[in-house]
């Protein structure tokens, strides 16, 4: 909204620069958007001098504009009255009213026309006036000033003092051309199936049953509230003009807006709620207006249709519930002040001797801190207790309203979820270990593609209504292809030493049949939202220096990093199956399972894959069932005595028959060792040669400790055959 | 005098008595040993089995743990040695124990050529610690040091490197700035007792919008232009529907935190993303007060963005909110003054001096209602405010699509 310091002093005699005003008006709620000085154009001096936000007494024409960001809740100041009603409460100065003097003529409006209201729940009340025998022409110069300072385009002087009013005193009104209604007659009603209008803007539009229009006693020549019909507009032949100042309902006015897809000044005050004691006024200011600057006659009387004038609310207000939302007994004195002044009618209560909150007020006489008060008919947002303390606060200072900091006096982490106080530590622990492992974490969209969402996963993903491209209309209910052009952006920018990881979510549709449709208010068939942990890594393990020269990255190097991030939990009974799923190449992926349901699956992506992703380097994937890591609990650090006593290591130079897996000989080592074998590793695998055809050769690094005495060479002896001899059912041999 | 027979006397015996006599002596020692070891050395081409015997039994002269030259010097040496030359003996002492571990691997390398004897040193021996590595070492106190130096000390020598080259580097990972925003935040509220929820984004529109105020005929849901799935879910349009379900699953009292990903129907610019992250914030108790409004989260400012940073409170409209706010914290670039010292404005507060940082209010009564906690009993203040905006002005970034092109040149800088 668009405020004219000028015109905004016609109301009140504010002081205050710009700047000042500025500040002050944002400490209202009345956020400053921007300020600047007025268009030049009227005053006919040139470009040089503009004023600038930083010196904002610069102004060419004398004028400042602010443009004001008014919040939904406050259509009154989307008026420079309703601005200067702020004002001048803040600075305590007397808001001017304007003065109407109507020169009527003995001619009555209720003889020119007539008007009907079909549908009061959509039309709480219609006023009309008729001027006759204007003369419309362009508007005088301070007209076109005002309304090109607040952006409004000048059109004629009839339709320029709809908008001027509108501006003024925030009512939208609107002119038709008497003379082209047909039978003189208004019918407020909803539109006819099928009925059609051309509003002013040149559309024509169908009309629907819920469009609530302005009728002559044919056809409808408005869409209420929204925009009039092009048929009646006012024109250079208007001689006699209706002027229309009503109120219509908020709801439907918005639904109307929507439903076109037209968004007027009108609409917008509309459906934010017009303050419907406004409606004669403005008429009669119009009206006013348009005899001083068109001429004409302005017939005599308001025809007003009001079926069910409204009944304000009696909020009972009292200071201790002021002081228990504010934590300040503001004074009564002010609380009286900042309310009178904003148009809040305020009747002093009686105490009732149970406290704050008694209702039963007696006849005589008031207390101090008690009230009754009726909210101005322009104040549709302010219904209850709460909403009138808002005032108060709004003008009391929230900067001048005490501050206390309080800790929090329950915790419900550990009172009622013991888990919950824990996630947040695993996921700390996660991220830190990953980072640790050179893994950069990434934050991917939610929303993508859903055919190549398709081609990775069946589960189906979530589809929006709406969505703002075609590439991104589903919710993803996996995040390979997120991580793939993660990998690819910085592939195709050449790097070469990736590893990225996500801490994200997939989004699993539920069924149709599993009960979509419960109560709005029950969650029942919202999406299953899991968590996934994804790892991709491209690239060289580490890139080339004098210390080492570059080696890709491989297999082990994803595992090892899954090995360490899953033993950062306490994760028993965790098993392992060399196999991937369709995504990956066959033979270069795995799971790790944990009591048998996959807990993570990795690998290679297939080669057909990264063909037409256009990878230059392989990628390697893993996808963690990030849900069920963060279940299990971070692995217990306690302290288990080491042992005193030396250990002894030495290697055993195996021949393992091909086709025997590591994992086979580490289960048949760990069923024989003694319990003096520490500890196992493989140090060397060779492949099977021509020495040895069909074994390869595995060396085995074995750490010998006892826990009670330092072992004799005998006793080391003796356990290291024992353990190759656990070895000998799988043909495994010691290399001689 | 032949070695073995120096090692039987003590210093005095030997009329050693200061320092300069030490280190000839320590010489001599080391003399003999190297020699010894190059003999070995030279014998490459001999039999594994011959080479084993030998280095075996030049082990055992030297390090053998009650009968080796360097046992001896201990006992005789460096036990007895007056305190005036103990320091200088024990030093020497050590360096010739550096050699001899050199000895130790001379001897092993060339043990066998498989690795398969590799630290097949006796058992129990202290000796055992010269075999270097980790793990053997435990129990050999005072000994462990030096071993583990001593391999170091014995590639630097051997590298003939230029020290000036980079070290060798693992490289790090980093953590997502939103990440690490949002930790921050949680830390600091943590710390004020406070528990953290969460709650779906694929949201009822009763939960997003309905229970807090915002029914369908509302202005304010055009503001909030949202994503949906049908007519009754939406990607939720801000965090504040966990309010109501934490409410309604915990009831009063209630402090709690609640970040996570909301979603508007926002075409994507450097200012806008149709997807970004938020943080809610809660307290529901007997007496919570404006008050504890302004001083929690002035709190919560000048911990995350500094101790100078000030704060100011300004009226603004949320329907789940009354009174609702606006908290602006004074520009910690340019401490409120809108430009620096040269008068160049700042760009962080666009000259203004203050930075808006984000939403608040006491909650409505309604609210509070709908969340099944009786209005009358309980007030309540809230707070809503943008992860990715918080890192863009904590690490001066000017686009919020960087966040979420997981291009390594934006993820390094963090």
């Amino acid at each position: 909204m668009k405020i004219s310091l000028d015109w905004l002093k016609e109301f009140v005699a504010v002081t205050a620069g710009p700047k000042e005003l500025k500040t002050d008006l944002t400490n209202l709620g009345l956020g400053v958007e921007s300020l600047a000085g007025a268009p030049s154009r009227i005053t006919g001096q040139g470009e040089a001098g503009l004023p600038t936000e930083a010196n904002p007494s610069a102004q060419v024409s004398g004028d400042t504009v602010f443009e004001i960001e008014v919040t939904t809740n406050r259509p009154d100041c989307l008026s420079h009255l309703g601005v200067a009603r702020e004002v001048a409460t803040l600075y305590r100065l007397p808001l001017k009213r304007p003065r109407i003097e109507l020169k009527e003529s003995p001619a009555l409006t209720n003889g020119a026309v007539s008007i009907e209201i079909t549908d009061p729940d959509l039309c709480a009340r219609y006023c009309g006036r008729v001027v006759r025998n204007v003369e419309v022409k362009p508007s005088p110069a301070w007209l076109v000033r005002r309304l090109e300072a607040v952006g409004l385009r000048p059109i004629n002087n009839v339709a320029d003092v709809t908008n001027y009013v509108l501006m003024d005193l925030g009512h939208p009104l609107h002119a038709f051309d008497l003379a082209r209604l047909r039978a003189s007659k208004i019918i407020v009603r909803r539109a006819r199936p099928g009925e059609r209008l051309r509003t002013l803007d040149g559309v024509d539009r169908l009309l629907a049953s819920e469009n609530l229009v302005i009728a002559d006693a044919e056809r409808a020549v408005a869409l209420a509230g929204v925009m009039g019909g092009e048929d009646t507009e006012i024109s250079a032949s208007t001689r006699a003009v209706l002027l229309e100042s009503a109120w219509f309902d908020p709801v439907s006015i918005r639904r109307t807006a929507k439903s076109q897809g037209l968004h007027t000044e009108a609409s917008h005050r509309f459906e934010r709620g017009a303050d419907i004691e406004m409606a004669p006024l403005a008429l009669d200011r119009a009206a006013q207006l348009i005899a001083d600057i068109a001429g004409g006659e302005i017939l005599g009387g308001i025809l007003d249709v009001y079926p069910a004038p409204r009944v304000r609310p009696e909020i009972p207000l009292g200071a201790g519930e002021i002081v228990r939302i504010l934590g300040y007994d503001v004074p009564a004195g002010e609380v009286e002040r900042i309310l009178g002044s904003l148009g809040f009618r305020m009747v002093s209560r009686a105490a009732s001797p149970t406290g704050r909150e008694g209702l039963s007020s007696s006849p005589s006489g008031g207390r101090p801190g008690a009230w009754i008060v009726t909210p101005p008919s322009f104040r549709l947002d302010v219904a209850r207790e709460v909403d009138l303390i808002e005032e108060i606060a709004r003008h009391f200072g929230f900067d001048r309203l005490p501050s206390r900091l309080r800790v929090a006096t329950r915790r419900i982490g550990e009172e009622n979820l013991p888990v919950q106080a824990g996630r947040r530590e695993k996921e700390s622990a996660v991220s830190n270990l990953l980072a640790g492992l050179g893994f950069y974490e990434i934050y991917t969209s939610s929303m993508v593609d859903p055919e190549e969402n398709a081609r990775f996963t069946n589960r189906p993903p979530v589809v929006l209504g709406n969505p703002l491209s075609q590439e991104a209309s589903v919710l993803r209910s996996t995040s390979v292809p997120s991580m793939l052009h993660a990998l690819g952006w910085n592939l195709d920018r050449g790097r070469t030493d990736l590893r990225l990881y996500e801490a994200g979510k997939i989004y699993v549709a539920k069924p149709a049949s599993a009960g979509r449709r419960e109560s709005a208010t029950k969650p029942g068939g919202l999406p299953d939202e899991r968590r996934v942990l994804t790892l991709g890594m491209s690239g060289a393990r580490r890139d080339a220096s004098v210390h080492e020269p570059e080696r890709a990255l491989d297999f082990y190097d994803l595992k090892g990093g899954l090995e360490a991030l899953i033993e950062a939990f306490e994760a028993s009974r965790l098993g392992f199956a060399a196999e991937g799923c369709a995504y990956f190449e066959p033979g270069f992926a795995a799971k790790f399972l944990l009591d048998g349901q996959p807990l993570a699956i990795f690998g290679r992506l297939a080669s057909r894959l990264a063909r037409e992703y256009k990878f230059s380097r392989d990628v390697w994937l893993a996808e963690v069932d990030y849900d069920r890591l963060l279940e299990l609990p971070l692995r217990a650090r306690s302290f288990r005595p080491f042992s005193k006593f030396p250990a002894v290591k030495r290697d055993f130079s195996l021949l393992v028959p091909m086709g025997t897996p590591y994992e086979r000989v580490a289960e048949a080592l760990a069923g024989a060792r003694d319990e003096e074998v520490q500890s196992f590793r493989p140090v060397e695998r060779l492949p099977e040669g021509k020495i040895f055809p069909d074994h390869y050769s595995l060396l085995l690094r074995v750490t010998f400790q006892s826990a009670t005495r330092t072992l004799t060479s005998e006793e080391i002896a003796g356990a290291g055959r024992r353990l190759v001899e656990g070895l000998a059912p799988l043909g495994v041999r010691l290399r001689s | 005098m032949t070695i073995e027979e120096e090692v039987s006397k003590t210093l005095a015996e030997l009329g050693v008595t200061e320092a300069p006599a030490v280190e000839a002596l320590f010489a001599e020692v080391r003399a003999a040993m190297d020699s010894e070891r190059q003999e070995l050395v030279s014998r490459g081409a001999a039999s594994s089995t011959e080479r084993e015997k030998t280095a075996k039994a030049l082990r055992d002269r030297w390090l053998g743990r009650k009968n080796g030259l360097l046992a001896h010097i201990d006992e005789k040496w460096l036990k007895p040695s007056s305190r005036e030359l103990k320091p200088i003996v024990g030093r020497k002492f050590n360096e010739l124990r550096q050699t001899s571990a050199q000895l130790e691997m001379e001897a092993l390398i060339r043990d066998v050529p498989v690795r398969a004897k590799v630290n097949s040193s006796d058992p129990g021996s202290k000796d055992a610690s010269f075999a270097s590595t980790g793990q053997a070492l435990s129990t050999a106190t005072g000994t462990v040091a030096v071993t583990t130096k001593d391999s170091v000390a014995v590639e630097v020598t051997t590298a003939a490197a230029d020290l000036t080259l980079p070290g060798y580097r693992r490289r790090l990972g980093s953590i997502h700035p939103i990440t690490r925003v949002q930790r921050e935040i949680e830390d600091i509220f943590l710390g004020l007792g406070y528990s953290i929820e969460t709650g779906p984004e694929v949201e009822t529109a009763y939960y997003n919008f309905d229970a807090l105020n915002i029914p369908a005929t509302h202005p304010a849901r055009d503001d909030m232009d949202s994503l949906y799935v049908d007519a009754e879910t939406v990607l939720r349009t801000h965090t504040s529907p966990v309010q109501i379900r934490a409410l309604r699953k915990h009831g009063a009292p209630l402090y709690i935190l609640a970040p996570g990903r909301v979603y508007r129907r926002d075409n994507p610019d450097a200012s806008h993303s149709p997807m970004f992250h938020q943080i809610e914030g809660l307290a529901v108790d007997a007496d919570i007060t404006f008050a504890d409004l302004k001083g929690t989260l002035d709190f919560f400012c000048r911990k995350f963005f500094g101790e100078k940073v000030r704060t100011s409170f300004h009226p603004t409209y949320f329907p789940f909110t009354e009174p609702s706010g606006e908290v602006s914290i004074s520009c910690f670039v340019c401490d409120g003054a809108g430009s620096d010292a040269v008068g160049r404005s700042c760009r962080t507060c666009k000259a203004s001096g203050w930075i808006e940082v984000m939403g608040c209010g006491m909650i409505h009564p309604d609210v509070l209602g709908h969340g099944g906690v009786d209005p009358e009993r309980y007030s309540g203040w809230a707070f809503g405010l943008g992860i990715d905006r918080f890192a863009m002005v904590k690490y001066d970034i000017h686009d919020i699509q960087l966040f979420f092109q997981s291009d390594m040149r934006f993820l390094e800088q963090f």
